[in-house]
């Protein structure tokens, strides 16, 4: 004889907050709230993400040069030292003026010199380990895939949101990495015109989310010079 | 009782025992420095002939032809005082020290007399070869005027026993007053009226009365363990179990004596006989020999030895009373200690120290910025409280900053039309702003270029500029 399966209340009860915690259906779409998301501080771009890109995970900016990718990591790394400690991988790019005009608090910020793909895996490993940093960023190095389930398995251990920003990602960190952002200007805009007066004001700029796995993927947010809207 | 250990003119003493070739009879004085110095020092010899404290070395040596001048180490003096006070903790556990030359020791429930105390002294720093004189009394005063009296005849002694300033002495000869018996007898209210309030101790101590307590040195506290003789280490493993036991030794000393150490030296001795040390610095002082166990570890990483360990000491240093000051983290709640150990470990990886950069107003765009040591210390609560001011607390926007990335310095083709860059390295250019022109560093390093930022037709946002008559790429807005 068949028979319903019979739930406890309390399994009800879990089921249902579970239920109504994850699935919430908005324009067609699902959206996922993903709990304990690192909010990156442009609405447009958190509201693409369910909330932000999931702590304890490896995300990624993904695009051409000049793609904003820098900008966007600027704007999260401010969030991140504005109540904490936050770390990056520098491989000798880093211009620390345009970091502090974005909003980083440079004291908070810990700057490891890394130049050969080993060396900047090794310091992302040791950040990680540290459990002090809510979000170490490492430019994007062609690393084995073990190496990249290490850093995955790290991230979640220690609750840090490992960033890696990236013309194209790799087969290894595509697979590894929880979120992916692909990022691309769409208009660059300059302060007062060009020429002598003329000056760099900012982007307008779209971030498309390819890959989420706590949510869906697929939206695109557009973000604008100043605040994100 | 006090027993009293006296080295007289102890600078000079030991100025004429590292010159054997002086010999007991020869008249020296001790100066501060060789030529221009002041005599600060002068034994009997010397003092016959003329010589005087306070003299320049010329005037001791006119007064005094045929005297030596020797010349003060105080480093040295101050290195060998510390060693015989070392050595009459032998005698007494309580050892007062009245200043280079001069030791009291309390005697009291010490097996034996006087005598026998003396001998203990005086054979305690036998090995020191100076004219060292004991004597036991009941109070500091008396014990060492009787350092000067040998027949117990106290009474008898120039006044400069009492240690006090010479002009008073003088005005005291000159009442006709030379002996401490002399001045013992002097009524003592129209004395002190005279002479002052210090007068009133004097002529207690011409009394033999002198109520100064003993005050017994400090302990240099040193904390260390090593493992010396039981064979060699060729693993790493072998290195480490050796730490971790001296760690724990070490712990377990700084627990009795109530202590954290902030740092640990280690000295590593090789087969070959090199000798290696390294220091090892804590966020915050410790006495858990894991934490000290995992920055050694992280210390070591880079470190390779040429031969096989065969012998280590862990040192404790820059001891504090336990308990230290919490640094407030944020929302983190970040252990300094994993953190001093990720700092530590950083620096084996990559070679070189984590940084944290600091910007500053300058007019090229390479001097504006520096970078210092990343150190755990000032990450504290103070810059999160500034970080939340300046930023008026939680941020809810965020501003899109356009991100310079410093690319390597290379020369690059830029073809100009109308004092504009039209193409540079052959890609159309869509937008350009600037020249801004650069001219710093005149008087030492000049830097004279036009710098533009240009959108290139493939979407390339960069930072060029124009010095001399070439071209350069800075680097890419991202």
């Amino acid at each position: 004889m068949n028979s319903a399966p019979c739930l406890g209340p309390s399994v009800s009860a879990t089921f249902e907050s579970l239920k109504a915690g994850l699935d919430v259906r908005a324009g067609g779409r699902i959206v996922a709230a993903v709990a304990d998301a690192f909010a990156t501080g442009f609405p447009a771009l958190d509201e693409a993400l369910s909330g932000g890109f999931p702590r304890g995970t490896v995300g990624t900016f993904e695009g051409a040069p000049s793609a904003g990718k820098t900008a966007l990591v600027a704007g999260m790394l401010a969030r991140a030292t504005a109540d904490g400690l936050a770390a990056i991988v520098d491989d000798g790019s880093l211009y620390p003026p345009d970091l502090e005009r974005a909003g980083v608090v440079l004291e908070r910020l810990l700057i490891a010199t890394a130049v050969s793909p080993l060396e900047i895996a090794r310091s992302a490993d040791i950040l990680l380990r540290a459990k002090a940093f809510s979000l170490v960023v490492m430019p994007a190095v062609p690393l084995r895939g073990t190496v990249w389930s290490r850093l995955c398995g790290l991230a979640q251990k220690s609750g840090t949101l490992l960033l890696s920003l990236a013309l194209h990602p790799s087969t290894e960190l595509a697979y590894f990495a929880s979120t992916r952002v692909r990022c691309a200007i769409d208009r660059v805009v300059w302060a007062d015109g060009s020429g002598l007066m003329g000056g760099l004001a900012g982007y307008e700029m779209h971030a498309h989310v390819l890959k989420h796995k706590r949510a869906a993927p697929g939206a695109v947010a557009r973000l604008h010079i100043g605040a994100a809207s | 009782m006090i027993l009293c250990v006296h080295v007289p003119t102890f600078g000079l003493a030991l100025a004429r025992r590292d010159r054997p070739d002086i010999g007991d009879d020869e008249p020296a004085v001790l100066a501060d420095k060789p030529d221009r110095g002041r005599v600060i020092e002068v034994d009997s010899g010397a003092h016959a002939l003329g010589a005087r404290v306070g003299h320049t070395v010329l005037q001791a040596r006119a007064a005094a032809d045929r005297v030596h001048v020797l010349v003060h180490d105080a480093q040295h003096a101050h290195a060998t005082w510390m060693d015989m006070l070392d050595a009459l903790d032998a005698v007494s556990p309580l050892v007062d020290d009245s200043g280079e030359g001069t030791a009291y020791l309390e005697m009291r429930g010490i097996n034996g007399d006087a005598d026998a105390w003396m001998r203990r002294a005086l054979h305690a720093l036998r090995g020191f070869d100076l004219p060292v004189r004991a004597a036991v009394a009941e109070n500091k005063f008396l014990a060492y005027a009787r350092t000067y009296a040998p027949d117990d005849n106290i009474g008898k002694l120039p006044l400069h026993v009492l240690q006090i300033d010479p002009r008073a002495i003088e005005r005291l000869h000159l009442l006709g007053v030379h002996r401490l018996e002399e001045l013992a007898a002097l009524p003592h209210g129209p004395f002190v009226r005279r002479f002052g309030k210090e007068a009133a101790v004097w002529h207690e101590r011409a009394r033999g009365i002198d109520p100064t307590p003993l005050r017994p040195r400090a302990h240099e506290l040193q904390i260390d363990a090593a493992v010396f003789g039981e064979g060699s280490a060729q693993a790493l493993e072998q290195v480490l179990f050796a730490l971790r036991v001296l760690a724990d030794r070490v712990c377990r000393d700084l627990e009795r004596a109530g202590r954290a150490t902030n740092t640990v030296k280690l000295t590593f001795e090789c087969e070959n006989g090199d000798l290696r040390e390294v220091d090892a610095g804590f966020a915050q002082a410790t006495g858990d020999p894991r934490v000290m166990l995992d920055v050694i570890r992280a210390k070591l990483e880079p470190i390779v030895f040429d031969a096989p360990v065969t012998g280590l000491r862990m040192q404790a240093m820059q001891l504090e009373e336990c308990g230290a000051v919490a640094t407030l983290f944020g929302q983190n709640g970040a252990d300094p200690q994993a953190l001093a150990v990720a700092l530590a470990r950083l620096q084996a990886a990559t070679g070189s120290m984590p940084q944290r950069a600091h910007t500053r107003p300058a007019a090229v765009l390479e001097r504006r910025y520096g970078f210092e040591e990343f150190r755990v210390a000032s990450t504290s609560s103070a810059v999160l409280r500034r970080a939340q001011d300046d930023r008026g607390g939680a941020q809810d926007d965020t501003a899109i900053i356009p991100q310079l990335k410093l690319l390597t310095v290379k020369e690059i083709d830029v073809t100009m039309n109308a004092n504009a860059p039209q193409r540079v390295q052959h890609k159309r250019v869509l937008n350009c702003a600037g020249p801004w022109r650069v001219d710093d560093g005149w008087f030492h390093d000049p830097v004279v270029r036009d710098e533009y930022d240009v959108l290139l037709e493939d979407g390339m946002l960069c930072r060029i500029y124009r010095q001399g008559s070439h071209w350069y790429l800075r680097g890419s807005y991202d």
